[in-house]
């Protein structure tokens, strides 16, 4: 584990972890945009990770974002930091500099037209508090104004915004990438892979808190064989989502996402499929082991849950990329899908 | 508040150069020396007995990887071996022969045995020509292994073995058995009156083997009687009454390696070619859904195999990967009759994937038996957890 990755889930778990409790999530819930928690995340240059060092950025590769990313899952984070992380990144990537303000990012089907962005029906994340959107369209990044787009608010299962937005935006300012269109789109997939690792995560720790704090028939439910074997199987599923996710972060430092041949984007899909497929078991263990208060707004678990559901389709799910790898697979067929799960050639 | 999540992670691990290299010579080996094999006998993976195969697996140097080289071993990697063990069994190589030698018994005499024992034994296991069996199950002692009876009491010239084992693979034609018995009665002495032996199957009175059929036909297990067996003094491995310690440690070799999730691999593959061609998104999803899984099953095996290789006792993260692997390899044979029309088929009926579906399909229910069940996984990954 590099340093940085060190330093980075120390400080992050320390900041959501002050700033985040039941309460504080259910009044942002209620308020809407978290300004005073965005202001925190910035000041500490959390969204900067991989961000030019010119830029006042760390530089940082994407298995030192890991833990950041991860941790937006695990403390329900409600502010777009993994959106920004990546815009940054893409910026990074022209060798820019993203500008001031709060970004979200487009992925799909929108167009230029005379000189101005058409966006579609994608519901953007922080869409409506944005300042400006950042996407990829015909090899090049485009950055619009929201000032003139008409918002339709909108919000996923975890509450978070995913407003639409319609109108024609100015462009602020394009630049040549080497990234393909499809880029935010794969990213987004992964940056939801890591956040499922950390909400599962979250929710295996109630899971096992709460089993051992609870008694029924004169013991904790921790006692019983079939709470424990409900358990294991819990964190065994919230292992294997966070070690594939972490290990398409590092391959994606090492391989990248563009160009032909073996790059990141197997280890992508897997991620985006098996933590979308986990969800489902994930989320149904840890409400059974919690009983009925796990049901309750009052009992925070839903913070987690309720975004698992919502990021499990969001950027593709598990029919989505199933069939991306799939078709890799049976195109390459029983002898050429060993050498490509072992990184040689494709 | 602690964080069991945090506790058990993998952290990734990529092989070093140097194994990706032996990847390539292993290929090329088994690319040219299983040519001539069936996929039929290759669909048996690591059930497949075969001590010529073997021997040529040693003479390239590739069994007992890791072993200390004073006594013949290589002293190689735990990643070389990782890459040798994962190339065997995605090819279907027939690695039964040696198979336990080379995962266990070979690590544990490095550890426990005696000179005389690792000079002698050691090198045939790198040779590839020992077979050895494990002698822990016995009739009414499997998943409760501490509760087994098999007695060995002292005599002048050394012990008495009387008893029975149970479903011990290879039994019948193997050179030794490495097997946990009983050296202390007493009731309160459950798992401290347990202790190991070293049995040269080809030179020792008493042992009779009974081969079992599975219900496959297969004829691999067996139920080995222990008639007033006489074993010198120096059959004791390690210490006496430390026997469960070191049956423990023995148990994470055997269950940390990446063949508790690519025994069906082969079958996969297969598949995969009988789907040629297919469009449908649905089957293709499902297939995908496998591949992302066995993508992440082989990056928790590396993990592991980098935490055997720091010297680590990933005993908890192995039972985990074990559990879930096991999962993975025994949904697929079902999986595989569900996505394709042909119906599975007894060896000698039907074309070749007909006949591996069949196959498998068959023996999956052992994938969650041997090794230890689900059920014992679970407990484990429990009391690893601290909540047990
Ligand atoms: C193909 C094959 C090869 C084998 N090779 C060998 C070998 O070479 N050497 C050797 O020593 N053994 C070998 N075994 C034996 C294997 O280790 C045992 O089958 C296994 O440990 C389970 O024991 P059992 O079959 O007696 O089942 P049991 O222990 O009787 O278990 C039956 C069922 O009850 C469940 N159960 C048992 N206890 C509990 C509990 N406390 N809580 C919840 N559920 C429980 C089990 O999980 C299982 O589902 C082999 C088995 C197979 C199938």
């Amino acid at each position: 584990m590099s340093e940085l990755r060190n330093i980075l889930e120390d400080s992050v778990n320390r900041l959501f972890s002050d700033q985040l409790d039941w309460s504080a999530l259910e009044k942002h819930e209620k308020n809407g945009w978290a300004a005073d928690l965005w202001a925190h995340v910035t000041e500490q240059g959390m969204d900067k990770v991989l961000a030019r060092e010119e830029a006042g950025g760390m530089s940082g590769s994407w298995s030192d974002a890991y833990p950041i990313i991860r941790a937006c899952g695990r403390y329900a984070v409600p502010v777009p930091l993994p959106e920004t992380i990546l815009a940054h990144w893409i910026a990074a990537q022209s060798n820019q500099d993203l500008r001031e303000g709060v970004p979200s990012i487009f992925s799909k089907g929108c167009a230029l037209k005379n000189g101005k962005l058409v966006l579609t029906k994608e519901g953007l994340p922080w869409g409506g508090r944005a300042d400006f959107l950042i996407g990829i369209i015909n090899g090049d990044v485009v950055i619009a104004d929201t000032k003139n787009a008409v918002v339709n608010p909108q919000k996923n299962l975890g509450r978070d915004d995913r407003d639409t937005l319609t109108g024609e935006l100015d462009i602020l300012a394009t630049h040549p990438t080497p990234l393909d269109d499809d880029t935010v789109h794969w990213l987004g997939a992964l940056l939801r892979s890591a956040q499922i690792a950390g909400a599962s995560a979250a929710a295996l720790d109630l899971a096992v808190q709460y089993a051992g704090d609870r008694e029924q028939f004169g013991r904790s439910l921790s006692k019983f064989q079939a709470i424990q074997h409900h358990l294991a199987d819990l964190a065994g599923l919230v292992a294997s989502v966070d070690a594939i996710a972490i290990t398409a972060f590092a391959r994606l430092d090492s391989a990248g996402i563009s160009g032909n041949g073996r790059n990141a984007r197997f280890e992508i899909a897997a991620a985006k499929c098996r933590a979308s497929e986990a969800v489902e078991k994930i989320t149904r263990i840890s409400h059974q082991i919690h009983g009925a208060i796990g049901f309750t707004y009052e009992y925070g678990l839903h913070f987690v849950t309720r975004r698992l559901w919502a990021w499990r389709s969001e950027y593709g799910g598990v029919s989505e990329w199933g069939e991306n790898l799939g078709r890799i697979a049976v195109e390459a067929g029983g002898d050429k899908i060993w050498p490509i799960i072992t990184n040689k050639g494709q | 508040m602690s964080s069991i999540a945090d506790q058990l992670r993998f952290e990734p691990a990529s092989l070093p150069p140097e194994s990706e290299a032996l990847r390539e010579e292993v290929r090329v080996f088994l690319n040219t020396e299983l040519q001539d094999y069936s996929v039929i006998q290759r669909s048996h993976s690591w059930e497949a007995y075969d001590a010529e195969f073997s021997a040529k697996l040693g003479a390239k140097g590739w069994l007992g990887l890791t072993l200390p080289k004073e006594y013949g071993g290589q002293g190689r990697s735990a990643f070389d071996r990782y890459v040798v063990v994962e190339e065997c069994l995605v090819a279907g190589a027939p690695t039964a022969f040696h198979w336990v030698a080379d995962r266990q018994s070979g690590t544990l005499l490095t550890r426990y045995g005696s000179e005389t024992q690792k000079k002698t034994i050691i090198p045939r296991i790198t040779a590839g020509k020992a077979c050895f069996a494990i002698g822990m199950s016995e009739p009414n002692s499997g998943s409760d292994l501490a509760s087994l009876k098999t007695k060995a009491e002292r005599t002048n010239s050394g012990w008495l073995v009387n008893g029975t084992k149970i479903w011990t693979s290879n039994a019948h034609r193997a050179d030794y058995m490495i097997a946990l018995f009983r050296t202390d009665p007493d009731p309160n002495k459950k798992h401290a009156g347990l202790s190991q032996f070293l049995i040269d199957l080809k030179q020792v009175k008493g042992i009779t083997p009974r081969t079992i059929e599975n219900l496959a036909g297969g004829k691999n297990f067996n139920e080995v009687a222990f008639v007033d067996v006489e074993l010198p003094e120096e059959a004791l491995i390690g210490v006496e009454g430390e026997g469960w310690r070191q049956v423990t440690e023995e148990l994470a070799l055997e269950r940390s390696g990446p063949e508790r999730y690519l025994s069906c691999f082969f079958l996969l593959r297969k598949l995969l070619d009988e789907l040629n061609g297919e469009e449908n998104p649905a089957i293709l999803s499902k297939i995908g859904l496998q591949i992302a899984w066995a993508i992440t099953l082989r990056n928790m095996s590396i993990s592991i195999a980098a935490q055997l290789q720091a010297g680590e006792n990933p005993t908890l993260a192995a039972s985990v990967v074990k559990d879930l692997g096991c999962q993975f390899e025994q949904a697929l044979p079902g999986l595989a009759q569900e996505l394709c029309q042909l119906q599975p088929t007894l060896e000698g009926y039907g074309n070749s994937y007909q006949q591996i579906l069949g196959n498998l399909i068959q023996i999956a229910p052992s994938f969650s038996l041997r090794g230890g069940t689900p059920e014992i996984m679970r407990g484990i990954i429990a009391k690893g957890m601290g909540i047990r």
